[in-house]
């Protein structure tokens, strides 16, 4: 429905601006010179050096979670493939040869990528694992690289990413 | 004819139809395992149970021929409750390894648990659950999950009755209860695959799609099975690109719901062995952009004396190629010979295989309005001299009795135009690749002459052209004259040449 925005009202004295400035920027030296001699309201931290501690939930860099004997625990059933949005999640499906200790489980990733420049953090497919085989819980960002390839995330890199504690273990209590 | 009432609604059917077919027909959905259209009757998962009034308990809809007067009834609180404690019943011991199924997706057990049941299960442990034999394999191309199985029999009642050889059976009791293979046999009798595809749940997989691809990223569509002179009507599930399985649709004209092994497998006409841009040279073909290779096959084509140039078409492209190339070879070339390349001829039996192992060469007899001369004599006129240059469609070619390679190396001039590497692409100078069958529309007439048409399953893949477009292409560059712009054209022209449209294909 269309609708009349009101415009605001302004005198004289806001309409020329030039009193206006002066004020605002009688608040930015404020604040300069605060910091600068007094150092008491800073609020940027000297990253990377610095480093605020994160809630416990946050979302990180994915990694692959390992069963006991060093396996993925990951299936390839591709639900996080299906519940990604960014569909940066790529996998192609294996199976176990026969005789094979973990022929039990049949199923294994073969490959598995992740396009961490696409992801967007949203933890769906952290979600949508049956086996909790994926996580977010490394603690890391997406580091500066020099070629997109190389935030083309690889199973075995994957594999190898500890959660913030050094695991390569799934930290969940209910999963044996 | 016997009057009744489902759910509030009357419906009169002929005497004999069983209550679940009688629903059906009025688009009401029941819920079932074992009963099959094309199938015995074996009621023995009882999910299909409905309510009829004046009768104490509920009713298994596929095995109760409908009566005059029955009211029956198949959505209320006690039917559904029926459903939910056989769910829960047939889950108890099932072990929902949903992520390494690969039914998972169309499952049965998944989308009625989703419907009626959404209840947790009351085993006390996880470690309780009979265990039972996984990944079985039954054959060179089926596996078996006995945990998964919901033993409804729909494998056994197939082998028996459609493939009459009943080697699959029943084996233990009650909880133990599973499939077994005849002793010294496997389960390999042409039709195996369909054993997996009407196994309701993940028990009987196939050992060829198996992890390939979820099933929920599956794209289908309609197709006519390129496998043999049969014809069979077929759903082409494929993604991104990529075909994965071949399944049956419903054309009681041809295949009922059927199809073979060999069907279910020529999906891989679409992925193997695929030519992907033109190429030039013979022996080490370089790949050449479409201008070179054009330039090149009409210079080649067009220094050949008339009388010295002749056209092979294909048994496995459908009839509106063939009638392209023929117009095209006839009207700009000033060909007289035809010959037709075809793949060799395999197994028959007595249901669906036919021995022609090729979709359309009926269609081709149609277009050419004569029979087109064996593969046999082009290689005898080209050893003689007295052909030099040849455009053929289709990329298998067989000979009785010769290995046509060496033959076609004596041609001065092969122009081949084909969707994957074979014999005559492989003696070609020139490659000019077209699409898939699955890439492309068209007619296949099958041995009964039936005439099927099927739509394009697939885009056309980059780099690839559709035949009459690369034949018109020719002819620009030939300086020559081709009357189709659209295969919508091709299409009307090839129409009043083929017998009535064989009976269309039903719902998959
Ligand atoms: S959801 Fe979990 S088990 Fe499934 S493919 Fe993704 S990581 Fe693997
Ligand atoms: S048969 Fe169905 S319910 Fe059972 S594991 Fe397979 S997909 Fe899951
Ligand atoms: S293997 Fe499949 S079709 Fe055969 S009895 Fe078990 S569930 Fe039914
Ligand atoms: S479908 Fe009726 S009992 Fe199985």
């Amino acid at each position: 429905m269309p609708y009349v925005v009101k415009r605001p009202e302004r005198d004289i004295w806001e309409q020329s601006y030039i009193p206006e400035t002066v004020r605002g920027m009688g608040v930015t030296l404020r604040h300069f010179f605060r910091n600068v001699i007094g150092r008491r309201d800073t609020v940027t931290i000297l990253y990377p050096e610095v480093q605020r501690p994160y809630p416990p939930r946050f979302r990180g860099l994915h990694r692959l979670t390992q069963r006991d004997d060093g396996s993925p625990r990951c299936t390839a059933c591709m639900c996080c493939q299906t519940a990604c949005p960014a569909e940066c999640i790529h996998i192609v499906a294996g199976s176990y040869p026969d005789g094979h200790p973990l022929a039990f489980v049949e199923k294994y990733p073969a490959e598995f990528w992740i396009d961490e420049l696409r992801c967007v953090f949203c933890g769906l497919c952290v979600e949508a694992c049956p086996c909790d085989a994926i996580r977010m819980d490394t603690g890391l960002h997406a580091r500066p690289v020099e070629a997109r390839p190389h935030l083309m995330y690889e199973r075995n890199l994957l594999l190898s990413i500890t959660d913030a504690k050094g695991d390569v273990l799934t930290a969940n209590p209910r999963k044996k | 004819m016997p009057k009744l009432t489902i759910d509030g609604r009357e419906i009169e059917v002929e005497a004999g139809v069983t209550l679940i077919e009688a629903a059906r027909r009025m688009g009401i959905k029941t819920p079932h395992f074992c009963w099959h259209p094309e199938l015995s009757v074996a009621a023995n998962c009882r999910m299909c149970l409905v309510e009829i009034e004046k009768n104490p308990k509920l009713q298994p809809a596929c095995q109760i021929p409908a009566a005059e007067g029955m009211v029956v009834h198949t959505e209320n609180p006690r039917v559904r409750e029926a459903r939910r404690a056989i769910m829960e019943y047939l889950l108890l011991n099932h072990p929902v390894d949903c992520p390494i199924c690969d039914q998972s997706g169309e499952c049965k057990l998944q989308d009625y648990y989703m419907l009626y049941d959404l209840k947790s299960s009351r085993l006390a442990s996880e470690e309780d659950k009979v265990r039972k034999r996984k990944h079985v394999p039954f054959g060179p191309h089926v596996v078996y999950d006995a945990e998964r199985c919901v033993m409804c029999t729909r494998c056994v009642r197939f082998c028996a009755e459609y493939v009459k050889d009943p080697m699959l059976c029943e084996v233990h009791r009650g909880d133990h209860s599973e499939i077994d293979v005849s002793p010294d046999r496997t389960l390999e009798h042409g039709y195996s695959l369909m054993t997996a595809h009407i196994c309701p749940v993940g028990a009987l997989t196939s050992r060829d799609f198996r992890f390939q691809c979820r099933v929920w990223f599956l794209k289908a569509a309609e197709t006519i099975c390129p496998g043999c002179a049969t014809g069979c009507s077929a759903c082409l599930d494929h993604n991104r690109g990529r075909a994965f399985r071949l399944r049956p649709r419903v054309n009681n004209a041809v295949n009922r719901c059927w199809l073979c092994d060999d069907g279910v497998l020529s999906y891989r006409f679409h992925n193997d062995h695929r030519l992907c841009s033109p190429s030039l040279g013979r022996g080490n073909p370089q790949p050449a952009s479409w201008e070179d290779a054009l330039s090149e096959a009409a210079a080649a084509l067009g220094k050949t004396p008339k009388a010295e140039r002749a056209a092979v078409l294909s048994a496995e492209r459908t009839c509106e190629e063939n009638w392209a190339l023929i117009v095209f070879a006839r009207e700009a070339l000033g060909i007289e010979r035809f010959f037709l390349a075809a793949r060799p001829d395999g197994t028959a039996d007595q249901r669906l295989r036919s021995a022609d192992k090729n979709p359309n060469r009926a269609g081709v007899r149609l277009m050419l309005g004569a029979e087109p001369e064996p593969m046999t004599a082009l290689l005898e006129a080209a050893t003689a001299g007295r052909i030099r240059a040849v455009i053929a469609l289709g990329a298998e070619a067989s000979a009785a009795g010769v290995e046509p390679s060496t033959g076609l190396l004596r041609l001065g001039t092969v122009v081949s135009i084909a969707e994957r590497t074979g014999t005559l692409p492989d003696a070609a100078h020139v490659r000019l690749p077209c699409g898939s069958w699955a890439q492309s529309a068209g007619t296949f007439v099958n041995a009964k002459g039936m005439a099927q048409e099927f739509g394009r399953a697939m885009p056309l893949g980059d780099g690839l052209l559709d035949v009459h477009e690369i034949l018109a292409r020719l002819a620009r560059r030939l300086d020559l004259s081709f009357p189709y712009k659209t295969a919508a054209e091709v299409r009307t022209a090839v129409a009043g040449r083929l017998p009535e449209a064989g009976a269309a294909g039903g719902a998959p």
